[in-house]
């Protein structure tokens, strides 16, 4: 009994402490946002009352895209927050549904991993060609780069994900 | 044809296991476009639309009206829509449910969501209607229907998706929703005045609101009219004028929305950096979601177009000797035998990237066709045997039978297929606005 309730208290230490590490990409996605919204904002103010828009407007916008986008994938993959079709549903067993969504994420996972390399290829290629932004000049591989490291981490999620559903099922959340 | 039929059957077969609607049409299609090339080539495409769709300058806008939504939301908007709304209508017959329509269309609107406006709106227009002696069936009928109209009055996610899949101006799409809308709202406000004159007991007259209480019930949502004045018309370009000659991309306009919304928001005091933080954190998160499936759906309909779906079907199509609005009506009739179990975004990704091309080389117009998918996925949100507003309806309130629900709704989705058939043979009501920018 005293050996449970260790082993409960150890997960929910570890859980707490994955809960703030998981949820730092997040951050990271929602600060960008914002700063995506008062960059826009002050754009078209400056544009307006100054007639000087903010000339590294539109790479910033493109950049920040990127961030927002794949900082939050990981986390919504874990958190089962795509979107998916949920009509037959009712047919599925609680065992059967178990079954199924175990096989469609380590399925989707492993399958992942392929583009996931594809990406990669193109992260040298960008590097080598040295492309970087218009005004900015910034160089363009390290947006490439964390898109393809997103990608590879949003695949070994979904194979976590397989496992845990065989290991741990209630650890699972899915949408609805 | 046969390569195109079969990725079909299998992205059904994969969404209907569960898998992310993104990834199964993704796999397919690169799975199909490797069939007509060569396994590095489809990675590659696959690959080359991941790096480009996560640097699109135009997708910025997704995040960006969400966030107005979010933030108009935090605001506390419903209870005050729903009372200008209850100021102007409520001493009709039936006027509580007007004013309901009205405070969910304006809502809607907004929000870009119609499961949204149905859950949210039921928390404040239900206990009003019970209190009036409402019968259940238009009460809820009402918000459920309510609920789905937002979607064409700007800014709808919906349509952005749409635009995006099709390269079509959002611009355009948000402004030709306006009339298709007003009509909406019009035609549901005479479904209310229909019902009631068939059953007067179902909907009582309210007490009437004197002026001077309807103009104090303005003043808590003029700032958020203005904000959506300001966003439609910096993007119709009716700021275009001295001193501020201000035209807005779509871009710009949800921008200036999302800041406007914020700024309404903390100078009312109920937005703590908490919401804040939740608010930018769940809208980074949906639109994460929404640019995978966009993704997933380029990947396949990469794959269809290589595979020459479109020409076949037109060449069918003139074999048969059908012509553009029989095609029309076919395609229609699709989409509300989809709509009976899918919902409309998975709907919208699952059937544009086959429909359009076929749509627009049959001389339609491509904002018009957007504008009727659109109002004819919503009719599906509302019609039996999966009708999901009246799912979500169900939830909140509960103790009312989804029969009742659905029965209620009737009149609602019969004006709606008469504003369908309108919209449909008069396009001039949906083009009319955008033709003019």
């Amino acid at each position: 009994m005293a050996g449970e309730n260790e082993t409960t208290r150890d997960t929910a230490g570890l859980q707490r402490a994955g809960r703030i590490l998981i949820y730092i990409p997040s951050w990271i996605a929602a600060a960008t946002l914002f700063a995506l919204m008062v960059m826009t904002f002050a754009d078209v103010i400056l544009r307006s009352a100054f007639n000087a828009p903010l000339a590294a407007g539109t790479e910033l916008t493109k950049i920040f895209m990127a961030i927002i986008v794949f900082t939050a994938l990981p986390l919504v993959t874990w958190r089962g927050e795509g979107i998916v079709v949920d009509l037959l549903d009712p047919l599925f067993s609680k065992t059967l549904a178990r079954i199924r969504d175990v096989v469609i994420d380590l399925a989707s996972g492993i399958l992942l991993f392929w583009p996931a390399f594809r990406l990669w290829d193109f992260v040298d290629r960008t590097r080598s060609y040295g492309d970087t932004t218009e005004f900015l000049q910034w160089p363009l591989w390290p947006v490439v780069a964390m898109i393809t490291l997103s990608t590879f981490v949003t695949a070994i999620v979904l194979v976590l994900r397989g496992v845990v559903g065989i290991v741990r099922p209630e650890l699972i959340t899915r949408r609805n | 044809m046969l390569e195109s039929v079969l990725g079909f059957a299998a992205v059904l077969a994969l969404v209907f296991m569960r898998m992310p609607i993104a990834i199964a049409m993704g796999l397919v299609g690169i799975v199909g476009y490797s069939q007509l090339t060569n396994f590095k080539a489809a990675l590659s495409m696959a690959a080359r639309l991941i790096i480009d769709t996560a640097q699109d300058y135009g997708l910025s806008v997704v995040p960006l009206f969400i966030l107005m939504g979010l933030f108009v939301n935090k605001g506390g908007l419903s209870r005050e829509l729903y009372q200008v709304s209850y100021a102007f209508l409520g001493h009709l017959r039936g006027g509580l449910a007007m004013a309901t329509i009205v405070a969910c269309a304006g809502f809607s609107a907004i929000c870009g969501s119609s499961l949204a406006t149905a859950a949210t709106m039921s928390k404040v227009a239900m206990p009003q209607m019970r209190k009036y002696g409402y019968a259940d069936r238009l009460s809820t009928a009402s918000i459920a229907a309510g609920g789905t109209l937002g979607i064409l009055i700007p800014p709808s996610v919906i349509l952005v998706i749409y635009g995006l899949l099709t390269e079509t101006s959002i611009g355009k799409l948000f402004i030709a929703g306006i009339i298709p809308g007003l009509i909406g709202v019009l035609f549901y406000l005479l479904a209310v005045r229909y019902t009631v004159a068939r059953d007067p007991e179902a909907g009582p007259a309210g007490e009437r609101t004197v002026w001077r209480d309807r103009l104090s019930a303005l003043r808590g949502v003029w700032a958020v009219l203005l904000l959506f004045f300001v966003v439609i018309g910096g993007l119709y370009g009716f700021l275009d004028v001295w001193p501020i000659n201000l035209t807005f991309s779509p871009t710009e306009a949800a921008g200036m929305g999302a800041a406007g919304a914020f700024l309404i928001a903390l100078s009312r005091g109920n937005l703590s950096f908490g919401d804040v933080r939740e608010v930018l954190v769940e809208t980074a998160h949906t639109t994460a979601a929404l640019f995978t499936v966009l993704i997933g759906a380029w990947i396949f309909s990469n794959f269809i177009n290589l595979a020459g779906l479109p020409e076949q079907l037109l060449e069918a199509i003139t074999t048969l000797g059908l012509g553009p609005m029989a095609v029309m009506f076919m395609i229609l009739a699709v989409y509300i035998v989809l709509g009976c179990v899918f919902e409309s975004l998975s709907m919208l990704l699952l059937t544009v990237p086959i429909f359009f091309p076929l749509v627009t080389s049959l001389g339609f117009d491509p904002v018009w066709f957007g504008v009727i998918v659109v109002v004819v996925t919503e009719i599906s949100l509302i019609t039996p045997p999966v009708g999901l507003n009246v799912f979500v309806l169900k939830g909140v309130v509960g103790d009312v039978s989804t029969a009742t629900i659905f029965r209620g709704v009737t009149p609602f989705w019969i004006v709606d297929i008469l504003r369908l058939a309108l919209l449909l043979f008069v396009p001039w009501l949906v083009l009319v606005l955008p033709n003019q920018m």
